[in-house]
Order: C-alpha cells, then sequence, then structure tokens
C-alpha cells in the first residue's frame, strides 16, 4: 500500500507548489478507467468506455488556503499558479499537513475483477433481465453492470505519499410496471470491490419489492408504526448525517451540537463509519487529505460519541481529523443488528407501514430533523403481514424523535447505496422498526 | 478543432457517429456562516464519443484528447456489442455554425478577490440582520464552456455556453425550530446579473426570521394558490418530465397514457417548451445532437399535443425531432431534456381566484421538487392561509404532493401574466445528469383538492 517513489507525478506537483512560493502543498490524483453496460425498457440499450483523469492541489501561503483542479496532466504549472492565486484571498489555514503515517492495512483490489469485459457483463445482464422477465413479462426491465478500475495517488510537503489501488463492481437490476395511471419503479443495486456476487440474488430482491406490491392497500391518515427497510433509513439518516457533521456542529447548526457522550437514541442503535471493511464500497487506507482512515463509532448503544472532522474544521473546533476528507463524507456506514428477525417484526404489527423509498429527499429543513415527505414505495402491514402498496401516502415526523422511539432492529442486514443530490453513502444497515409516525392519505 | 474531430470521424465503421469536446473553465466562491467557505478554480476538458450500430449505442468518454482515433474505433467496437437490431435515428440538416456570446462584464477577467469581496458584501447583510440568524450560505460559481460538435454526417457547431450565478440563504434558528430562505440570481448575460443583489440578502434573512414564528400548515386536502415561480417548478417537475419522451416511447401503456389528443386540463390550460426562446435559462441555437431548438406546445387548450423528442425518440414514435437532446457535460450522453418550460397566462386576476376560498393555502416560491412520474411532491418556500377570501396568516412546511394526472385536471383558474424563476446555481436533475439549467415559468392558478403535507 505504501510506496515510496521519488518520481511520482503527485510528488512533482508538491515540489512545483514549493519552487513558485507554496508554504506547503499537497497533489491528489485519480485516474480511472470504466466500462459499463446499461439495458432498460427490457433490452440492451448502450455500453461504454470512459477514461478519467483528476487532478487536486491545494495550497498553504502565508497561512492561506487555495485550491484548484485540472484534467490535464500537462496542465501542472497552470493549476499550480491557479491555486497560489486562490490562496492570496483564501481562509486562514487551521491545519499542517500531515506527515508520514502507517496506513491501516485494507483490501481494494480484486485483481478476478480485471478480465471481466463487457460481453460477459451483457451475459450477466441478461441473466437478471431473464430472472425478472419470468416473474411478470408486463415489467419493463432494466439493468446496470460497472466495472471500474482506479489508480489514486497522494503526497504532500510533510512527507505523506500514498498510492492505492482500487477494483470496483456495481450491479443491478429492476424495473417499472404501469397500469394505468400507476407506475412502480423497483430496483436492487450492489456495489463492492471485488468480483465475487450473486447476480440472481439482485435481481430476486428486486423482483420482492414487486411481489409485495402486486395488491394496492389503503391506508388511513393516523399514527402508526413504521419499519424502515435498510433502503428506507434514508430519510432518518440524511438529518443524523448532517447532524454528526463536525462542521455544522462547529458552525453551531446541528442540533448534536452539545449532545457529546449524551443518550440521542435508543440503547439499541450503534452507528459506526469502518472504511476498513475488506472490499466495502467506500473502504480505503488513506483520504484526500493523507489522512489515514480509521474505523469510528458515531453512536454507541444511543449515545453520541464522535462527530466527523477534516483537517480544517477539526483546526478550528479543537478536535481532530477524523479521516473523512475535505468534504467530511461518510464511507461505509454500518448500524449492528437487532436480535429479532425481519419476520419476527412484521409479525408483531396489526397495523404499520414499511417504507422502502422516498420522493424529495433532502427538501425541506432535514437539519433540525424534520421531514415530511412523499413515500414513493411503501407497503401497509396488516396483522402482521404485507396487505400491499400504499399510494399518495406523506410519512411525517421528525428522524431524532423516531431514533429515541426505536422499537426493534432486525437481525438481518443488507448493503444500500445512495446516490443522490442531498444523501450520499454507502451502509451496511438492519431493518429498524419505530414507534409510531404520523402518516397522511389522500 | 474541426479538423481534429472531422480527421478522427474518418475511422468509424458504424451507420452514425458524433464526437463532443468540451473545455470548461470554471471559478467559485462561498461563505458558509462568517468563514469562507470555499475558494477555487478549475480547469476541465474532456470529450464523448457515440457510435449508433443496429440500434445499439457505444460510448467513449476520456478527458486526454490525445488519440481521438483510437476513442472512435472503441466507441464504435461497443456499439457493435450492443447493436443487433434496427437503428432508430431521425435525419436533419447537417449544419456550420459558430455561436459567439457577448458577456456585459466578463467574468473571466475579474479577479477572484472581487467576487469574494462582493460575496462577503451579502454574508454580512445576511448575518448581521438579526440575532436569531444561525448562519448563511452565500455561493458564487462561474463557468464558461466551448463546446465543439462534429457528426459522421458532416454537421459542425462551436459554441461558447457562459454561466454565471448565485445564491443567498439565510438559516434562522429559535430553540429547535430552524428555517431557511433563499434568493438566487444569474444568467448568461455577464458579471452584472450577480451584483446589487443586497436587498434580495436582506429579504431572505427577514423570510428566514419571520418562518420562525410562523406555525406549520395543518396537513389536509385544501384549494391551492400556487404562485407563478412555484407554478413553474410544478409544470416542470409534475407534467414536463413526462413529456420527455425517452421516458415514453418504448413503454406501451405510457405511450397509451400520454396519447396526444387527450384531455390533461381546462380549456385554459397551455404549456410550452421553447429553447429558441430569447434570454431564457435553457436556450440554445442548437441541441447537443444539432437540431434546431424550437417552440413545442405540450398542452394546447388542456389537450395534450406534442413531447420533447431526441432523433432517436422521434423516429421510434413517428415525430420529428424537437431539439431537446442535452447533456450536463461531456461525460455524460445527450437525453431529453425540457429547456424553457412553462404554463401560459390564462384570463384570471389574483384577487378572483382568492375571493371564495373558505379555507386555502397560497404556496410561495419553490424549495425543491421531484416526481416519479405519476407522482410528484415540492415543497413551497412557505405559504398563507387563506380564510373566508383573504390571504392570513404565514404558515411553514407547506409541501405539497399527489398524482399530477389529478391535480392538473383540479386546476380550475390560470392566472394573467406569466414570470419566470430567477436563475441560480440549482437546476434539473436526470438520470445523473445535474445541474442542467432550465427555464422554468407560469401564472398564479388556482388547485381545487390538493394534499398539503404536514405534522398531524
Amino acid at each position: 500500500m505504501k510506496i515510496r517513489r521519488k518520481d511520482k507525478l503527485s510528488e512533482r506537483i508538491v515540489g512545483t507548489a514549493l519552487r513558485k512560493g507554496a508554504d506547503s502543498a499537497q497533489a491528489k490524483i485519480l485516474s480511472f478507467e470504466t466500462d459499463e453496460v446499461n439495458f432498460d425498457d427490457d433490452r440492451l440499450k448502450s455500453a461504454e468506455s470512459s477514461q478519467r483523469t483528476r487532478i487536486d492541489v491545494r495550497v498553504i501561503k502565508d497561512c492561506k488556503v487555495g485550491f484548484s483542479s485540472t484534467t490535464d496532466a500537462y496542465d501542472i504549472d497552470g493549476v499550480v499558479g491557479r491555486a497560489l492565486e486562490a490562496a492570496e484571498f483564501g481562509s486562514v489555514a487551521h491545519f499542517e499537513m500531515p506527515s508520514a503515517h502507517h496506513l491501516p492495512p485494507v483490501k481494494t483490489y480484486d485483481p478476478a475483477l480485471l478480465p471481466l469485459a463487457k460481453p460477459e457483463m451483457i451475459r450477466l445482464g441478461r441473466k437478471m433481465m431473464d430472472r425478472i422477465k419470468a416473474y411478470n413479462p408486463e415489467i419493463l426491465a432494466g439493468a446496470e453492470l460497472g466495472k471500474t478500475v482506479t489508480q489514486a495517488e497522494f503526497a504532500n510537503s510533510s512527507g505523506a505519499c500514498y498510492s492505492s489501488e482500487h477494483t470496483f463492481f456495481r450491479v443491478g437490476a429492476g424495473g417499472q410496471l404501469v397500469h394505468g395511471t400507476d407506475i412502480l419503479f423497483a430496483d436492487h443495486e450492489i456495489g463492492q470491490k471485488k468480483r465475487a456476487l450473486d447476480v440472481d440474488a439482485i435481481a430476486d430482491h428486486a423482483i420482492g419489492y414487486f411481489r409485495m406490491a402486486e395488491r394496492v392497500a389503503p391506508i388511513q391518515t393516523g399514527k402508526i408504526p413504521v419499519i424502515f427497510t435498510p433502503h428506507g433509513l434514508s430519510v432518518l439518516l440524511l438529518s443524523l448525517m448532517l447532524g454528526l457533521d463536525g462542521k455544522n456542529v462547529y458552525l453551531g447548526s446541528s442540533p448534536l451540537r452539545d449532545r457529546m457522550g449524551k443518550t440521542i437514541a435508543d440503547e439499541r442503535f450503534t452507528l459506526v463509519d469502518d472504511p476498513l471493511i475488506d472490499y466495502g464500497p467506500n473502504t480505503s487506507a488513506f483520504d484526500d487529505e493523507g489522512v489515514p482512515r480509521q474505523r469510528l463509532a458515531l453512536i454507541e448503544k444511543g449515545v453520541l460519541r464522535s462527530f466527523v472532522y477534516d483537517l480544517d474544521t477539526a483546526g478550528r473546533a479543537g478536535a481532530k481529523s477524523t479521516g473523512h476528507g475535505q468534504e467530511r463524507r461518510y464511507t461505509n456506514l454500518v448500524i449492528s443488528p437487532g436480535d429479532v428477525s425481519y419476520a419476527e417484526m412484521l409479525r408483531g404489527i396489526k397495523n404499520g407501514l414499511l417504507v422502502h423509498q422516498f420522493l424529495g429527499l433532502g427538501q425541506g429543513n432535514p437539519i433540525n430533523g424534520e421531514f415530511s415527505i412523499n413515500v414513493g414505495l411503501g407497503y401497509k402491514i396488516e396483522n402482521g403481514e404485507i396487505a400491499g402498496r400504499v399510494k399518495d401516502v406523506m410519512l411525517a415526523g421528525n428522524a431524532y424523535d423516531a431514533l429515541r422511539n426505536i422499537t426493534a432492529l432486525s437481525r438481518e442486514r443488507e448493503w444500500v447505496s445512495e446516490s443522490g443530490m442531498f444523501v450520499f453513502y454507502k451502509g451496511l444497515f438492519p431493518c429498524i422498526q419505530v414507534g409510531e409516525l404520523s402518516a397522511v392519505a389522500k | 478543432m474541426q479538423d481534429r474531430l472531422q480527421e478522427a470521424l474518418k475511422v468509424q465503421d458504424v451507420e452514425y457517429a458524433d464526437i463532443r469536446v468540451e473545455d470548461l473553465t470554471e471559478s467559485w466562491v462561498s461563505y458558509r456562516g462568517p468563514e469562507l467557505n470555499k475558494i477555487g478554480s478549475a480547469r476541465t476538458m474532456g470529450g464523448i464519443i457515440r457510435a449508433l450500430w443496429k440500434g445499439g449505442w457505444g460510448y467513449a468518454t476520456f478527458n486526454d484528447i490525445g488519440d481521438l482515433r483510437k476513442r472512435v474505433r472503441e466507441a464504435c467496437e461497443t456499439a457493435r456489442l450492443v447493436g443487433g437490431d434496427k437503428s432508430y435515428f431521425e435525419s436533419v440538416e447537417p449544419v456550420t455554425d459558430a455561436i459567439s456570446t457577448e458577456l456585459k462584464k466578463d467574468f473571466r477577467v475579474i479577479p477572484l478577490a472581487q467576487k469574494k469581496d462582493l460575496m462577503e458584501e451579502y454574508n454580512k447583510i445576511v448575518l448581521g440582520h438579526d440575532r436569531k440568524i444561525q448562519t448563511s450560505f452565500v455561493g458564487y460559481a462561474d463557468s464558461f464552456k466551448r463546446i465543439w460538435f462534429a457528426s459522421s454526417e458532416g454537421t459542425f457547431i462551436e459554441e461558447e455556453n457562459p454561466d454565471v450565478n448565485i445564491i443567498v440563504t439565510a438559516m434562522a434558528r429559535e430553540g429547535d425550530i430552524v428555517q431557511h430562505a433563499f434568493e438566487t440570481s444569474g444568467g448568461r448575460e455577464g458579471f452584472q446579473t450577480v451584483e446589487n443583489f443586497h436587498e434580495k440578502a436582506f429579504q431572505a434573512a427577514t423570510r428566514a426570521v419571520e418562518l420562525l414564528s410562523a406555525p406549520p400548515v395543518v396537513g389536509g386536502a385544501y384549494t391551492v394558490i400556487a404562485n407563478p415561480r412555484l407554478t413553474g417548478v410544478f409544470i416542470h417537475e409534475a407534467f414536463g418530465h413526462l413529456s420527455e419522451s425517452d421516458f415514453v416511447y418504448e413503454n406501451q401503456r405510457m405511450r397509451d397514457l400520454m396519447v396526444l389528443g387527450k384531455r390533461f386540463g381546462v380549456d385554459g390550460l397551455n404549456v410550452i417548451d421553447d429553447g429558441s426562446l430569447p434570454g431564457g435559462r435553457g436556450t440554445h441555437r442548437y441541441d447537443y445532437e444539432g437540431v434546431p431548438t424550437q417552440k413545442t406546445y405540450l398542452i394546447k387548450d388542456g389537450i395534450l399535443t406534442g413531447r420533447l423528442h431526441s432523433r432517436e425518440t422521434a423516429a421510434k414514435m413517428g415525430e420529428k425531432p424537437t431539439g431537446n437532446a442535452r447533456a450536463v457535460q461531456f461525460h455524460h450522453p445527450p437525453i431529453v431534456r425540457m429547456t424553457n418550460t412553462y404554463m401560459d397566462k390564462g384570463s384570471a386576476k389574483l384577487e378572483d381566484m382568492i375571493k371564495d376560498i373558505k379555507l386555502g393555502v397560497m404556496a410561495i416560491n419553490e424549495a425543491g421538487g421531484t416526481t416519479a412520474l405519476e407522482m410528484f411532491t415540492f415543497n413551497a418556500a412557505c405559504g398563507y392561509m387563506i380564510r373566508d377570501g383573504k390571504v392570513a396568516e404565514l404558515v411553514r412546511n407547506v409541501t405539497l404532493s399527489g398524482n399530477v394526472f389529478e391535480i392538473l385536471l383540479n386546476i380550475d383558474m390560470i392566472g394573467d401574466a406569466v414570470e419566470w424563476l430567477p436563475p441560480g446555481p440549482k437546476g434539473c436533475g436526470k438520470a445523473n445528469q445535474r445541474p442542467l439549467y432550465t427555464g422554468l415559468g407560469g401564472p398564479y392558478i388556482r388547485i381545487r383538492n390538493c394534499v398539503v403535507g404536514g405534522r398531524q
């Protein structure tokens, strides 16, 4: 993982920046090649090869920070010059660039992915499409497979110099079903840094959402118990992720700002950010500021244990960087499993709601936990069973209240991937049941 | 560049191929609270090659424009893996054109320091407004893109595409209640569009503080008046996306649902997409397939009369291309997108729309919106209750949702003037392509029996 060679491009850029007057400098280079195939509306529609390079340069001059980026490896003078220009007016640096550290050993590269070419990806895609069509030929099926090989390197003027290689394999399948004015979307996707993956299981997972939606079940306005599927947790996690962001804490906008060490959730709720899971979707050994990654307990048995920090925010707040990079991005979020099975959880509910997808996530006022959001895909629970899909229902409540009112977590967990505009994470989550929330039906 | 692109295209051996290369320079400044949040600039160069073979598309995208022939071959090989059917691709007249822009104040020659100072002024207005202002976000971004497009049919278009925008957001807090308000500005005309924004910054701060003491709206079905900006978002999100033919063209059920000639609303309902509208945020002379943009009626006199097309969707549906194939950036192929979409004005006066509402909600301005075909949801920035025909108290958490087909039929009055949303950093998102700048507009409208979300 840790290679020390003097001729790396990132080190040359750092050298250039110091020569041009920077007091300290860092360079990060990411280059990757991706192959992907895309099935839509029942057929193979397109395939793509892509090549990307991105060079990010950050400098500190006279205690002020400047940044610039380029896609052109021959534009080193240009990118360094622009970073130095930005530094003239930049914000005051509240950090020093980290020196070389021993990096944690993690697996991010699976050579078995290298020979995977488009024809095989097409074959796997067809297999999932056929499975979905075999369940219900009226579903307009879709599938996506993508393989990426990435080289990352990092160097700074404090002597840190790292490089790493990553493979990534992404497989998704799903479809849409239209009945009159009723349109149902459902899909399932897995992304990981190794090849071994059961495509049939992914298709079956997507089929499960259609199966539960074969009937439409009316629902009445009122307060009812709600089970969030791992995917459906997005509405709660969005608020929590904003609240745990060290920058929001420092700026005073996080409702968690003075709750460190206090109980903020049910005692069965433990949330860890773990970048060191072998082959995890966001697994890596160092962040984009050259800070080694670490496993970080955010909430332990309901007690708030840590916020996430980058170098600069940590410097301002009197904290330490948690290795979450300049943007404080979560890596692999992990919620500990509970002690009941999903089936038991369901059986215990006489009248409730299972929520899986939302429309318009991130709008409104997520930071204080409040949500009032349209359920895109949700199911009515009746006498311990799924009665059918609910339509035109809004779910309203407060994410922090919901976390305190957790009544059960499932033993089963699954990986989910959120890549929307406001929520961006990968995670391994159980289903979570919450006491009562307001459902507004039309 | 023309020679380079056309030379590279000579190695193509498929039915159709094109290359789009973009050179983008951008800069940004933002404040979050009293501190400078981000400042910087970047240069991005890259391109995409599209190859069509027997109904299958092969794409090659790249940052390194060194070996275009290799990329063309790669795209063609990929297309041959995918194809196996029949291609549908409407033909258009090849064109050669160069589109340059005039910036009144060229943001490229304005020093970063000046951009920063201006944002600092706006930020100070927000932060100094009231002790209840918790924090702020003031963001500035500019970009200047040069685009070269060449196709195997002989089209070559060179285009300059500038954009500058700002957003000023105020966040107020009292106890556990946090409220936001924002204002945006910008456009293609130059740096002057983001100057003199002090008054708007003040308004955002004022509204955020006012909302703290506003009660949340009580959830339920109401008669709702949407103001013009919200109408613009509604018609874009709830209906406009359904007019994008890539949702429809291979989906028989959607085709049945969106049959031209079907009634979608009252006689006075007209919805238009116009990529040729002078000065619009979504205006272009050509789309990203070299098709001239045009004015397209989507709904005319309440009847579905048209939809938005790329060359492929037009051919599939036996209709004409409308110049709506657009892409956010070079690493995306163009897909069917809206340009400037608006509901046309009707004849109703606002006071006549309100006067016979016993209990209703006036929903004001957009705070985002989204849709999954039939179902939509969007948040208003704020709202006022309407009681006994009069505008009453300010309320917050006004979220509208429902089934678009029902809601369109429930529009019973349409106001007498169209207003456009001010440009800003937020654009439309579809298929991971975001933000695409579009124009959104409309008049005041009245919707009967519309679900407004809130806590019970």
